[in-house]
């Protein structure tokens, strides 16, 4: 459409541009050639209009910043929101299915540096797709990633509000937290047999910290092992059970922890379950998650809410 | 006209264990040459070296007047054939492919076979009998038979020499005899020289026209069998009281064991 | 009935290709977005290029895979075809001689340290499966290396040991690199590229046509060790090198795919039984018949389940257990 009519509407949309540019601090959509989170150089299209999440967390933070009308395709794992399920699958984000990705026409695919398998994406990339690359390490770069995410779908505002939330959200939980001086020590279990907790470098280390915890797994390995004795010597006073499988696994894990009436957190009744995704997906529920930690950690303060 | 194998100071160790200790002699032509003696006389590694299978420590072997270190390993195949005691059969192979596999020494890499090695491999089962087994597979055939295949396989060789070890060690009497007809047969129609190790004193001297006796490594005797087996070469070779006399079925010795319980009557 | 033999060769050789083309044409027709017969003979055929996503689907997705399939059958029943003529035992298969374990090794290690598929883990299990060999070499001493037995019992205290090793390294793993290890040594087509493929089939068709350039002394060696020297063969170097460039072309194959099993011992043994135990003609019946059960265990690995696919080396598994039993029972006949 090469034509003077043509000329004026985009020199309308340019004004327009730069005046909600001037409100909100935002251009409404990044295009052409973007850096990503792993520091690649990746050409995308102005507006994106098909859109494929290479991972679960991704499809949540598409669908928080409301821009779902331009995902056409979401992986197996993929399950909140509800919506999600009913969108095309593409294969699981460690099996992803090349001739799937490629049969939907994607303009953009968005993956994740730990878990999408490194030659699938530069095969993507072969074909002319597209893939800009996201690495949230821990819950700032989570922020960081729903801001960028925002920028290349044209949802850049309201990526800022959720971010915005996100941190008051969490100067919120700060804020409790500061009122005591009491750190209660925690074990978090993300595994039944063997039993796994978390180190320093997991989400869920960042989340007890700031909920006002002591993570008493800390350490260099993401995710160590214990065996039961170990465990007694660690005498956590809260444990946190995420059950990735059905509710009676919950019940057999509690089962073997009522043995040891010594630890203070058998003694205390104060063995608690959670929802994995809350805690190992990065994304917006990640505060739902700190939220939920600073009522089990410190059931007293989350009392009175602003 | 060289002798079709002359052997020279030739010696064999395995280690430090001496195996032949300077073998000097040479076998004729066309002659029907058996290696007898007791068990550890180095029979069998005689026949090895003859084969090409191991090389001498020390000595010298030729064939035809050739060292046989000159002879290339295909060169050599079109040569000497060689029957071993046992054959491995872990894979059904029929008996005319095994026959045919003797034409290897002259075909190329892929043993591409033409018309003229099908017409031998046949002669060479007619020859041992076996047509009416051409289809068969190897393990279903029994011990006699089986010989009988990888003897018609040396014939398909179509070699000047060929070597066999204690072919009749495990067969029956009837085959015993059938086998070392074929042998002769071999050698009176066809001029090959015939070079066998035996177990079997008897057989030796009923169809051998040369005997060569080793004990520990060395020759004790060589010659027709009537010079070789006589009592003292017998009794210093094997170590045991023989009866030796002529046998009723021709001008040839027989060689009879005397048990324990006869030696105070035996003369 | 001249040439009778070179008839017959040309005659297994003419069917089985028409089998492998066959399956092949099924693969590229049918992927995890439904089957597309008549496109692809449209494109086969006229040239007409369909519509381009359809053309990169079946072009640059699925050919490169059906490519890698047909040479990974071709190379693991080679490979068990070469393994049982040399250690004189039906129960012989590529892996026998420690390649899986060493394999595995490299490739675990190079999953956990983070490298990326190709070339990364790829060279990590080639150096592993190379290394057990070179470490089965050296074990063992001189004339051993002819003793099939030796050879034999030494590969299989060799997989056991990095059987061990591979547990324990799984045993400290979590996370996403669990389940790509899982993946690797489950065995894995999905990840072809043309190129590699490429690569991959100019390393290994040279092997192929050596070892039938040697397929007739495969054959003596079966006689035995003994035998075969007096028919003219050099035991020692065709050993060692029937030895090298299968474990080789087993390790080459290994190193890009994972560990597929059942194939290798399988496909040897079917065509045995029907073909007979001429080498000349078994070669060329594995090469090719091999690759056509692969590219068809891998349609199905791909069509089976609903969602997702299986890997590879379940469905070869799968099928390929049955069969082996059924063969024995057949050959006991």
């Amino acid at each position: 459409m090469v034509n003077s009519e043509h000329m004026k509407f985009r020199s309308l949309i340019n004004i327009f541009m730069i005046f909600i540019w001037l409100c909100f601090g935002e251009l409404p959509a990044t295009a052409g050639i973007v850096t990503d989170k792993l520091g690649r150089k990746v050409l995308i299209p102005e507006n994106p209009q098909r859109v494929i999440s290479l991972a679960p967390n991704i499809t949540e933070i598409i669908f928080a910043l409301n821009s779902e009308n331009r995902l056409k395709g979401v992986t197996l794992h993929c399950d909140f929101p509800i919506e999600a399920k009913l969108l095309p699958k593409v294969g699981s984000y460690v099996g992803l299915d090349l001739e799937k990705i490629v049969s939907l026409k994607p303009d953009l695919c968005i993956a994740i540096k730990d878990g999408n398998p490194k030659n699938v994406i530069d095969r993507l990339e072969s074909f002319g797709i597209p893939v800009y690359a996201v690495d949230p390490r821990n819950l700032e770069s989570v922020m960081e990633t729903i801001l960028a995410i925002g920028n290349i779908l044209g949802a850049g505002e309201r990526a800022d509000i959720l971010v915005q939330k996100m941190r008051s959200r969490i100067m919120h939980v700060r804020a409790l937290v500061e009122r005591t001086s009491h750190r209660p020590r925690v074990f978090f279990q993300i595994g039944a047999a063997p039993i796994v907790s978390v180190g320093t470098r997991t989400y869920i280390h960042e989340l007890i910290m700031l909920s006002g915890g002591i993570n008493v797994t800390a350490g260099d390995t993401p995710y160590p092992r214990f065996s039961r004795e170990q465990l007694i010597a660690l005498s956590p006073e809260v444990v946190i059970i995420t059950s990735m499988e059905r509710s009676d696994v919950f019940e057999q894990v509690l089962a073997e922890w009522n043995k040891w009436p010594q630890i203070p957190a058998v003694h205390n009744k104060r063995i608690y379950n959670a929802n994995s995704d809350l805690f190992d997906r990065p994304s917006p529920r990640l505060i739902d998650g700190l939220e939920m930690l600073v009522k089990l950690i410190h059931p007293g303060l989350s009392g009175d809410k602003k | 006209m060289n002798p079709a194998i002359s052997v020279n100071n030739l010696n064999y160790s395995y280690g430090n264990t001496s195996i032949l200790k300077n073998l000097s002699f040479h076998i004729q032509r066309g002659d029907f040459f058996i290696i007898i003696g007791p068990n550890g006389s180095g029979k069998t590694t005689l026949l090895r070296l003859f084969a090409g299978i191991i090389s001498a420590s020390d000595g010298q072997i030729e064939l035809f007047g050739n060292p046989i270190k000159n002879y290339t390993r295909k060169a050599l195949a079109r040569k000497i054939a060689y029957v071993p005691q046992t054959v491995p059969i872990d894979f059904p192979f029929t008996v005319s492919e095994v026959v045919l596999m003797g034409r290897s020494p002259h075909l190329g890499m892929l043993g591409l076979e033409k018309e003229k090695d099908l017409v031998v491999a046949k002669q060479a089962m007619e020859f041992t009998g076996l047509e009416h087994l051409a289809h068969r597979k190897t393990h279903q055939l029994s011990g006699g038979e089986c010989q009988r295949v990888f003897i018609a396989r040396a014939i398909c060789q179509e070699t000047d020499i060929i070597l066999l070890d204690e072919p009749t060690a495990s067969l029956d009497l009837a085959h015993q005899t059938r086998i070392m007809d074929l042998m002769e047969k071999l050698q009176k129609e066809r001029d090959i020289t015939v070079v066998m190790v035996s177990h079997d004193v008897n057989l030796a001297a009923m169809y051998g026209k040369t005997l060569l006796l080793l004990k520990e490594g060395q020759i004790v005797s060589r010659g027709k069998p009537d010079e070789v087996l006589t009592f003292q070469t017998l009794e210093s070779a094997y170590g045991c009281t023989l009866l030796v006399d002529e046998s009723p079925l021709g001008r040839f010795p027989r060689v009879t064991p005397v048990p324990g319980r006869l030696m105070k009557i035996k003369d | 009935m001249k040439f009778h033999f070179l008839k017959r060769l040309l005659l297994v050789a003419f069917v089985l290709s028409i089998l492998l083309a066959g399956v092949m044409f099924l693969g590229i027709s049918i992927g995890s977005t439904g089957s597309n017969f008549s496109d692809v003979w449209r494109t086969l055929l006229m040239n007409k290029s369909a519509d381009s996503v359809l053309e990169a689907i079946i072009w640059r997705i699925r050919l490169p895979r059906v490519i890698l399939a047909a040479l990974v059958g071709a190379t693991l029943s080679l490979g068990g075809l070469v393994f049982q003529a040399l250690l004189r035992n039906p129960l012989a298969e590529p892996y026998i001689l420690g390649i899986s374990g060493g394999s595995a090794i490299g490739a675990i290690l190079g999953i956990i340290i983070g490298l990326s598929y190709f070339p990364g883990v790829s060279i990590m299990a080639f150096t592993g499966s190379i290394g057990t060999l070179v470490m089965l070499l050296i074990m063992s001493p001189g004339q051993a290396v002819l003793k099939k037995d030796s050879l034999l019992l030494s590969g299989v205290m060799v997989n056991a040991f990095c059987s061990a090793v591979i547990m324990f390294l799984i045993s400290m793993t979590r996370d996403a690199r669990l389940h790509n290890i899982m993946f690797w040594l489950m065995g894995d087509l999905s990840t072809a590229d043309i190129e590699q493929v490429c690569f991959l089939a100019a390393a290994l068709l040279p092997c192929f046509i050596l070892i039938f350039w040697l397929s007739n002394i495969m054959n003596l060696l079966l006689m035995g060790r003994d035998m075969a020297q007096t028919m003219g063969v050099n035991v020692k170097i065709v050993t060692l090198t029937l030895l090298i460039t299968t474990s080789f072309m087993v390790s080459t194959t290994v190193s890009y795919c994972g560990l597929i099993g059942f194939v290798g011992l399988v496909i040897p043994h079917l065509f045995r039984l029907i073909l007979g135990s001429d080498h000349r003609i078994l070669v060329p019946a594995c090469v090719l018949g091999g690759g056509a059960y692969m590219v068809v265990c891998d349609l199905l690995a791909k069509i089976l389940p609903s969602q997702g696919e299986i890997p590879a080396g379940v469905i070869t598994a799968l099928i390929g257990a049955p069969l082996f039993i059924f063969l024995l029972k057949r050959s006991r006949q």
